[in-house]
């Protein structure tokens, strides 16, 4: 124990004197919790939109209006033609046409199911499919405002949201649970790799494998400082988000916590496995930052798990942060016990122990 | 028209002066020896030369042109090797000249004349990556690339150091024919046989140059720095126990079918100073490893401090200190913090570690630097702190890996001082070198040759026996027996 607590001193007097590592423990939370929410924002906002009244009735005036009214459009005009309406897409003036034909109201009155047609840029195609949804649904609340029967509605209003859990959609809610993964993949993954190999390379190590320190000692006085900054980050991108959003986990902190922990367990083992096999720091970098991508894209961190094709669906099962993201996403949004998010607690449990055995296997005193 | 002029250059970088008022002048066709410990502004007096760095004040010219208006014309014309290995360690030897001819719009084809000599030598390995190469190959390889291109003036800083006294004497021999077809040659070195083979030397120290002239003049000049007197090394007969604190039978370490070291057989005696020389690539490094748990032999054994080398390389480890090639302390601790982590390590009580820093700094004059990072002090003052560390836990053997590169001889003098100290301790010191000099320091030395050692026996016995006058033509005389590259 003696032996780990000089080393344990000599890491802390280490970090303390690099010139830039203070600084990243304080820049790092800031930026992931300041400004990652508004950028990793996926909601569509401003979709331009031009409308093509043919019918000029008080039908399909209130649904202009209702268009032109929406937040989630910049509503460009009404223009005389579809064909005027279409060159305003080709120069990138707008994302989505609506076209009221003739007759709009007067179908509507007899009882018939009145139709309009929605065109979609494609070319961004999230923009489109959202903007033509959003019209979709304007037009059905319109007719349904207007007093359709039931049955046309039916067939006008083909789907109705609730949304459970997050009732405002809001991103920031969705991402912040999930950007902490990428917190702890730098702090307890990425930064005590580089401190070995950064050991290697100024050949201390060898002077410290001449003396009688167990691999154990050397291994933990490593990760401990890192461990520690860690969980010291996470606390402070936890505060600040209750400070900014007010958003705060619905279930218990501890499981924050909990899982945390396990993800750090799982990236420690892999920093130090990577940092065993590679020599130089340049190694080290490329293939951390070849996992850590895979892992991000993989991860379902930004497109969702189950919108992927099968085989990419069935990798993620191979990806621990994917757990991690699963099971905090269900702590703060839905409230999550323990038992809801055993099944990933137990994955991350698994993977955090195979990559520990291997990373303390793969430590070598002697060649 | 002299080859190099430099007149009144003064160099700083922040708070650090490195070159104050220094005027140089080298004549066509003249080797200039420019020595002067770590520190003292060699190397920035190199940048500043080869057009790399701008001097703060004061002009320079090498050829008639100046090093800052006229940096392309003095780039065509100069060869410079710096003092790190300059090459590609992934590509081939053949490679690695190539390049160099064409980032000089030559051919090796035009230039082989000029590089015969040195080139001819490790023509036969050309498919081999220089990476893979000894020590003495890579600095004759680097010196090829640095004259590929036909150059006037040729820098060299510290094209030896690190290399054996063999392949060190065949650079020299390279050198001398260039001499003859008017290049010139600025060439820095810490070997003191080195700096007689020049023509003049200039002796630089803390960034200003105190004396120029012919190497005798220089060297006595200075005495007190180049030529210390030798030390006395009374031989207490009382303390050399008959039992043996290193004790190895048949040592092999082979990497695949390359037998680094070759079924090797001695014993050290307890209290000894044991020197363990050998040229590059002839297994020292190896076999040091193997002796300090670094790494298993692959079959053999012997036994260090009374433990197996092959299956208790951690007691072992408890019992010996190490003190590697490269510098083994940690850069950003200040001295206090290096030590009390070390002694940590050792399970040292820090009362007594207290006290006991507190007595090493003061003999070592160190005790206003308690504070002070590692990384700021003199390379000489390192490599003592260093040795310091590695006994500060009183084992039986302390293993040195080339502990003295780089230093001038008064401060490699300190420094053997530190190692008799220790030896009269009753420590036993296991230690590599260059310098033969310093072989001349130890108890009992063997020479390697190809992994086997060749001979074995205090230096005065070893001349006799072979009957050479001294340790170097005695070392060169066992190294050129080798076959093996």
């Amino acid at each position: 124990m003696g032996t780990l607590r000089h080393l344990l001193v000599k890491e802390v007097l280490q970090i303390r004197r690099n010139s830039f590592l203070p600084r990243l423990i304080l820049a790092f939370p800031v930026m992931i919790m300041c400004v990652m929410p508004w950028v990793m924002d996926m909601e569509v906002d401003n979709v331009n939109i031009v409308v093509v009244d043919n019918d000029h009735s008080q039908l399909s005036r209130r649904l202009v209006e209702r268009v032109a009214s929406n937040p989630h459009f910049r509503f460009r005009g009404v223009l005389p033609g579809y064909a005027d309406a279409l060159s305003y897409v080709e120069r990138d003036k707008a994302d989505v046409i609506l076209e009221i034909p003739l007759h709009y109201e007067k179908d509507f009155s007899l009882g018939k199911v009145p139709r309009v047609l929605v065109a979609a840029n494609a070319v961004n195609g999230t923009k489109g499919s959202l903007g033509s949804s959003y019209a979709s649904q304007i037009v059905s609340q319109n007719l349904v405002s207007a007093g359709h029967s039931p049955v046309a509605a039916a067939q006008g209003v083909t789907l109705s949201t609730l949304n459970l859990f997050n009732p405002h959609l809001s991103y920031k809610r969705f991402m912040i649970p999930a950007l902490m993964s990428i917190l702890i993949m730098m702090m307890c993954g990425f930064l005590p790799a580089l401190n070995i190999v950064g050991e290697k390379e100024a050949g201390t190590i060898e002077q410290v494998n001449v003396t009688p320190v167990s691999k154990f000692a050397f291994i933990f006085a490593k990760l401990i400082p890192y461990w520690c900054i860690g969980l010291f980050v996470l606390t402070v991108c936890l505060l600040l988000s209750w400070l900014i959003y007010g958003i705060m986990p619905s279930g218990s902190v501890w499981l924050v916590y909990m899982l945390s922990v396990l993800l750090a367990l799982v990236f420690s083992g892999l920093g130090l496995v990577v940092s065993n096999h590679s020599d130089t720091m340049q190694q080290a970098i490329f293939v951390m930052w070849f996992f850590v991508v895979c892992m991000m894209l993989l991860s379902g961190l930004f497109t969702p798990i189950s919108s992927m094709p099968p085989l990419a669906q069935s990798l993620t099962r191979a990806i621990p942060v994917r757990y991690y993201i699963d099971a905090m996403r269900t702590v703060f949004l839905r409230g999550g016990t323990f038992s809801d998010i055993l099944p990933s607690t137990l994955a991350l449990f698994l993977f955090a122990l195979i990559l520990d055995v291997w990373a303390v296997i793969s430590y070598r005193k002697r060649g | 028209m002299n080859a190099i002029e430099v007149s009144d250059v003064s160099k700083s970088y922040g708070s650090v002066l490195a070159l104050d008022r220094v005027s140089l002048s080298v004549e066509r066709g003249e080797m200039m020896g420019l020595i002067g410990p770590d520190g003292s502004g060699k190397t920035t007096l190199f940048r500043i030369l080869t057009t790399l760095l701008l001097p703060d004040s004061g002009t320079a010219t090498v050829e008639g042109f100046d090093t800052v208006s006229q940096l392309s014309r003095i780039r065509r014309r100069v060869g410079y090797m710096p003092g790190s290995f300059s090459l590609y360690q992934d590509l081939t030897v053949e490679e690695n000249l190539k390049f160099f001819a064409t980032l000089f719009h030559t051919t090796v084809a035009e230039g082989y004349d000029n590089i015969r000599a040195i080139y001819s030598q490790i023509e036969p390995f050309r498919h081999r990556r220089a990476g893979a190469l000894s020590g003495g190959m890579k600095q004759k390889l680097a010196l090829s690339c640095a004259l590929v291109h036909r150059p006037t003036v040729l820098f060299l800083d510290e094209p030896t150091t690190g290399v054996d006294p063999v392949s060190r004497r065949e650079l020299f021999d390279m050198l001398m024919p260039l001499r003859e077809q008017g290049v010139t040659i600025l060439v820095s070195t810490p070997y003191l046989e080195e700096v007689r083979r020049c023509d003049r030397v200039a002796f630089l120290s803390r960034g200003s140059i105190l004396g120029t002239g012919t190497p005798d003049y220089i060297l006595s000049r200075f005495a007190s720095v180049f030529c210390p007197e030798p030390l006395s090394h009374d031989e207490d007969e009382a303390l050399r126990k008959a039992d043996n604190v290193i004790e190895v039978s048949h040592l092999v370490k082979a990497f695949g079918t390359f037998h680094a070291v070759d079924d090797i057989s001695f014993s050290v005696h307890r209290g000894e100073i044991f020197g363990f020389l050998g040229a590059n690539g002839a297994g020292k490094t190896t076999a040091m490893r193997c002796l300090t748990g670094l790494s298993s032999p692959t079959s053999g054994n012997g036994r260090v401090a009374g433990f197996d080398i092959c299956t208790q390389s951690e007691q072992i480890k408890r019992h010996i200190g190490y003190m590697s090639q490269r510098f083994s302390l940690y850069q950003d601790l200040t001295v206090r913090e290096n030590i009390r982590l070390f002694a940590g390590i050792y399970g040292m009580r820090g009362k007594v570690v207290g006290e006991k820093t507190d007595r090493l700094l003061e003999s070592l004059q160190f005790t206003s630097h308690a504070d002070t990072l590692v990384s700021s002090l003199p390379l000489g003052w390192k490599q003592k702190l260093a040795f310091s560390v590695s006994i500060f836990h009183e084992p039986e053997v302390v293993f040195l890996d080339e502990p003295t590169g780089g230093v001038d001889p008064a401060t490699r003098r300190q420094f053997w001082q530190l190692i008799y100290d220790a030896s009269s301790r009753g420590i036993t010191v296991f230690v590599t070198t260059h310098y033969m000099d310093e072989a001349d320091y130890c108890d009992r030395v063997s020479i390697m040759v190809d992994g086997k050692i060749s001979a074995l026996g205090s230096p005065e016995e070893l001349k006799r026996r072979f009957q050479q006058p001294d340790m170097d033509s005695l070392f060169t005389y066992l190294a050129r027996q080798a076959v093996r590259t």
